[in-house]
């Protein structure tokens, strides 16, 4: 789908659930807990999306948050760290696990999914070792404070995840090191002949996924009351479909930051959609499935057109 | 080598703590999850074989346990039947996976993640809207405990009875083994699956009919996974929503230990019950140790990237051996 | 600054073929110079070579005056040597300005300087006399203005040696008149340019000195092209000695039906009539460059692509050909594909299996249990006939060599016992004597009765086994020669028929 029927498939959505609503979604409160919830699936959203522009996946990024929200809450409960510590070793610890991630893919020049499959496992281990059946709040109430916070009328964190889309953003369409990333992407032959190390691309790739995964902690761990093992547990699928339907598949060699942030407004719409009208959540799981399946059919069919046209007698313009 | 350091763990636990050799609480556990492992561990065979991947074998196996379940609870239907009704549902849920991924031509990956989406609510709703707060079918079919609890030791020929550690519930498990192993090794249909797995654009310009073979490997991936879903039931004596959810990483690690290959056209099907063996000795031994359940993850998780590292330095060296051909 | 690359005494062997025997080549800037030879001859092999793809058994190669083979592409390029492809190597989704500075972006702590992006590849346009959008994406533009991205990428990282490979393959003519424009201006600044081509007559419009190599040997090493004829330059890259060979013409009865018969045969791939015949036990070569449509119209006819037009006979009456199954399962026709690792073996298979997968229906027994026995039998019997060196049957097809890889690859379509078989480029990276010996096959089978279409782009084979040949260029049917074996009088009917017109 193009960033522009996405965009106005978002206006026309969040419009037809104000009115249906009575106007109670533009109230103050459910605006707030709309855009609020929309930080943490934007982040993931990212976190896979930079994987999959360049035909890799990380299927640990639920398991690496929640390896990533334990140690920043056991750091403070446990240990009386400050918070801003605790929350850099977090990050950081989750770039490291999108690090090792990328360094096994290369390695081992195997599929991206098999190697998360196991580092996700290793993940879920390591996840119930820190936090185990117990739900850790004991930190100090600035954080959550900061949780609440609004910058001009938006709650902060969303100002955050959207910031990082930003920066994200900017990364791949300014910076040498995003560009050679995505030229792995695009067409690897030609990357690997003009000097671009396709390994390396990876490998970035794996730990931009690993510090998103670090953001998307963070904001966790300030909008949550606590921390337990289930932290994480849904992020794995539901970081899939914003990319996908957002167009990331759409051709190698570009990424789709603007639509992965709108796809995931979608979704969250309708989410409000399913509560608003008391539908099941199985209904938007399986309209979830369905759209991205058809997103990427879609796509798929594009594509070969595109190679059809472009098979058989050349008949160019003079 | 697979079997030798099977049993070299096997004897390894057992010695470091007598604990491990209870036949009652350790083994004949071990055995009766180790059939329904591999049993999953043969679904995900069967899209291996091709080359593709089903990420979808724990919802499959959740719905066909709810179909079965529905049928005993209301349907009253014998064991059997209800057994075939569940079949059946995986199987076509399989087979319409294989035809979304043969005319969209999209990624197996992808499609059979799609799937998993759509099933993954569609189950807890049914369950929900039908049985209200119990959310299980829990109406136990005649025969059911039967295949749940009793072993091998039951059946006595000339005085000698089978070992009570092997469960019943063995049966279904080397039936299926024996059943995918004779079609992969010696018939026609394994041979041009494997084929398709190992060179599509090649089987299809030998008059491989591929697209039906898809659709058939995603079908007995499907109907495998409902059998695992149905025996998961009966272990726990009732259909519930949460059936097959842990199935997704025993669905690789048995294969992928085992031999199999995830780029297809190679299957190891003994391989893959040694391997799901292997890992519920590991699993066994180290909670018979006291150790948690944590730490298991995380030694299943090394043990399946190292076994990985392994195969592809294997592989390497294969490569190397052909490499020097034109 | 006088760009040269010095090839000498070059040779490079691959297991059972000697690719490249003690071969020269001296090239200089300011020049124009020509590489032509036979598909097999070596001319890709020596590129490679050049670009340090591969590397030298024996020989120098001097660049610039600097005595060293390169280990990889990039060192090539930091050598001042660019080469183009037919292939695009460039990125899809990125922009004509992007492209052209792909190789070493100018950077400014790490951020794209995009204004100095800008100047360098409005350089490079400049340079090259060539207009285009620097913000257009590289999917939108044409083939030809692809090309010309990268002879300009090539100026970007400073190359003074730059080698085209087939640069006109998929071009049209006005196209053609543009590069060679932008060859020109570039010969005039000193570069160095090795120009690649099977099209003999741009090869005398635009180059000044020709290297002709033969399996492998520079048979004319750097001389003026002015000083010889176009014949004279067949005749080279063909061989003159091959007409001394024994040649023996067949007899085809053709006041039969046709077994096979295309009439005004229309494809979704740009055929737009191709009408053509084949005998009982004919062997019917068809003639052409790469790209000419030979494999697209065999494809057609297999139903791997859409007939929008024409009729399909067999046998004198008219058929659809729904898909290859179809084809092979109903109408009795094979095909031995032109790639053979990717598409016509298996090659963690066993030799066994790579050559029952045609008739897997035939060798079954209850159960649709696979007959080990009978398939043994059948893998035995093509491995002798066909001299296949192999320890058992169940050595793995991925472990032989090309020639016997080969061998093996029709051996499937032998077993499958076809009426009508299409061979696409069956020698391609095969040896000499493997190449004769799988002469000597077509014939026989010919002579057993079996309708052959020979798809080749080697002169000499096409003139050593065919009993008619069809020429085709650019989807069209350009020619027909009755096989007299005469070699100077057909190859030189057969190439004034690809360069005529146009």
């Amino acid at each position: 789908m193009t960033e522009l029927s996405l965009t106005i498939i978002f206006i026309v959505g969040f419009l037809a659930l104000v009115s249906t609503s009575q106007g109670v979604l533009l109230s103050r409160a459910s605006l707030q807990g709309f855009l609020t919830y929309l930080a943490v699936p934007i982040v993931i959203g990212m976190a896979q999306m930079v994987v999959l522009c360049i035909g890799q996946m990380n299927l640990a990024v639920g398991a690496m948050g929640g390896v990533s929200t334990a140690i920043m809450a056991t750091q403070m409960a446990d240990h009386k760290v400050s918070i801003p510590v605790a929350l850099l070793v977090g990050f950081l610890g989750a770039t490291a696990m999108g690090a090792i991630n990328g360094a096994l893919v290369v390695l081992t020049q195997l599929n991206g999914f098999i190697i998360t499959l196991g580092t996700m496992t290793i993940l879920l281990g390591v996840q119930y070792r820190l936090v185990r059946t117990f739900t850790i709040d004991k930190y100090p109430t600035s954080l959550p404070d900061f949780g609440k916070k609004n910058i001009v009328g938006f709650p902060l964190i969303l100002v955050i995840a959207i910031a990082t889309s930003v920066v994200l953003s900017m990364y791949f369409s300014r910076t040498g090191s995003g560009r050679r990333v995505l030229a792995t992407g695009g067409n690897a032959l030609a990357a690997r002949l003009s000097g671009v190390s396709n390994s390396r691309s990876v490998f970035i790739a794996h730990t931009l996924s690993g510090a998103l995964v670090g953001v998307a902690a963070i904001i966790t761990i300030a909008s949550l009351p606590g921390i337990n093992r289930s932290i994480g547990g849904d992020w794995m699928l539901s970081s899939f479909s914003a990319p996908i339907i957002g167009g990331v598949l759409m051709a190698g060699g570009t990424v789709a930051v603007y639509g992965t942030v709108i796809a995931a407004g979608v979704i969250r719409l309708v989410d409000i959609a399913r509560a608003q009208y008391s539908l099941d959540p199985s209904i938007v799981s399986l309209t979830v499935g369905v759209v991205v399946l058809s997103t990427v059919a879609l796509s798929e069919w594009r594509r070969r057109r595109t190679v059809r046209q472009n098979e058989g007698r050349k008949v160019l313009p003079a | 080598m697979l079997s030798l350091l099977t049993v070299a763990l096997f004897i390894f636990f057992g010695l470091k703590n007598s604990a491990f050799f209870n036949a009652d609480f350790v083994i004949y556990p071990l055995i009766r999850d180790a059939a329904t492992l591999s049993v999953i561990g043969l679904a995900q065979l069967c899209a291996l074989s091709i080359g593709h991947l089903n990420l979808a074998v724990g919802r499959m196996a959740a719905v066909s346990a709810l179909a079965a379940g529905a049928a005993y609870q209301y349907l009253h239907v014998s064991l059997l039947l209800g057994l075939f009704m569940g079949l059946f549902v995986g199987a076509s849920l399989g087979a319409l996976t294989g035809w979304i991924i043969v005319k969209s031509q999209v990624n197996a990956f992808i499609v059979t993640l799609a799937m998993d989406f759509a099933l993954l609510g569609f189950v807890t709703y049914i369950y929900v809207t039908f049985t209200g707060a119990t959310t299980a079918f829990t109406t136990k079919p005649a025969g059911m405990e039967f295949w749940r609890n009793t072993s091998w030791h039951q059946y006595c020929v000339a005085g000698v009875c089978g070992p009570k550690i092997f469960p019943m519930m063995l049966v279904p498990a080397i039936i299926a083994i024996a059943v995918i192993g004779f079609i992969f090794s010696k018939t026609r249909l394994g041979r041009e699956l494997l084929s398709t797995g190992s060179n599509l654009r090649a089987a299809k310009l030998s008059g491989i009919p591929v697209d039906r073979r898809v659709i058939t490997a995603h079908l007995m991936s499907g109907l495998l996974a409902g059998l695992a879903g149905i025996m998961l039931a009966f272990t726990n004596g009732s259909f519930t929503a949460a059936i097959g959810s842990q199935f997704m990483l025993p669905s690789f690690l048995g294969p992928v230990l085992g031999g199999t290959l995830l780029a297809g056209g190679s299957v190891a099907v003994l391989g893959t019950f040694i391997g799901t063996l292997l890992t519920l000795i590991i699993r066994q031994g180290l909670s018979v140790q006291g150790i948690g359940l944590e730490t298991l993850n995380i030694a299943l998780g090394l043990v399946l990237l190292t076994a990985l590292s392994l195969g592809q330095i294997q592989k390497m060296f294969t490569a190397i051996r052909m490499r020097g051909r034109t | 600054m006088s760009a040269e690359l010095l090839v000498e005494s070059v040779s490079k062997a691959f297991p059972g073929v000697q690719a490249l025997d003690k071969v020269n080549l001296a090239l200089h800037g300011g020049t124009v110079h020509a590489l032509l030879g036979e598909n097999g001859a070596g001319k890709s092999t020596l590129i490679k070579i050049i670009t340090g793809v591969y590397r030298a058994d024996a020989g120098n190669l001097k660049t610039n005056g600097e005595e060293r083979f390169f280990d990889s592409p990039i060192e090539a390029t930091h050598a001042g040597i660019a080469v183009v492809h037919q292939e695009r190597n460039l990125i899809a989704e990125f922009s004509v300005e992007e492209n052209i500075t792909l190789h070493n972006p100018p950077l400014r702590l790490g951020i794209i300087d995009r204004t100095e992006r800008t100047r360098l590849a409005n350089e490079a346009l400049t340079t090259l006399g060539f207009e285009i959008d620097l913000n257009e994406r590289i999917k939108n533009l044409s083939v030809a203005q692809m090309q010309l991205v990268e002879i300009a990428k090539a100026l970007v990282t400073k190359a003074q040696i730059i080698l085209l490979d087939e640069p006109t393959a998929s071009i049209t003519a006005g196209e053609t008149v543009k590069l060679f424009e932008v060859i020109s201006r570039l010969k005039s600044q000193g570069t160095a340019i090795l120009f690649v081509s099977h099209k003999l007559e741009e090869v005398y419009e635009i180059c000044d000195t020709v290297t002709v190599l033969r399996d492998g040997v520079s048979v004319l090493e750097s001389k003026p092209l002015a000083n010889y004829k176009q014949s004279e330059i067949v005749d080279l890259m063909v061989g003159r000695h091959l007409a001394d060979r024994k040649v023996v013409i067949r007899k085809v009865d053709r006041q039969v039906n046709a077994v096979l018969e295309l009439k005004n045969l229309k494809t979704s791939l740009g055929h737009e009539s191709v009408s053509l015949s084949l005998y009982p036990g004919e062997v019917l070569g068809m003639y052409g460059l790469v790209g000419a449509g030979r494999s697209e119209l065999a494809r057609s006819i297999l139903g791997l692509h859409e007939i929008t037009g024409g009729e399909i006979l067999l046998g004198g009456k008219s058929v659809k050909i729904k898909s290859f199954r179809d084809a092979l399962h109903v109408h009795r026709i094979g095909y031995v594909t032109e790639n053979r690792k990717e598409e016509g073996l298996f090659l963690d298979f066993s030799v066994r299996k790579n050559v029952s997968v045609t008739i897997l229906s035939k060798i079954l027994q209850k159960l649709g249990i696979i007959h080990v026995g009978k398939e043994d039998v059948v893998a035995s019997k093509y491995v002798d006939r066909l001299g296949i060196k192999v320890v058992d049957n169940d050595q793995l097809a991925g472990t032989l060599s090309g020639g016997n890889q080969q061998k093996v690859s029709v051996s499937k379509w032998l077993a499958a016992e076809t009426k009508i078989l299409i061979i696409d480029e069956p020698t391609v990276g095969v040896d000499v004597r493997t190449k004769a010996s799988f002469h000597e096959l077509i014939t026989e089978l010919a002579d057993e009765g079996l309708s052959i279409i020979l798809i080749s782009s080697d002169l000499a084979e096409i003139i050593a086994i065919s009993d008619r040949i069809l020429v085709m260029r650019d989807y069209e049917l350009v020619g027909e020669v009755e096989n007299t074996k005469d070699y100077p009088s057909i190859s030189r009917s057969i190439m004034s028929s690809i360069h005529s017109g146009s």
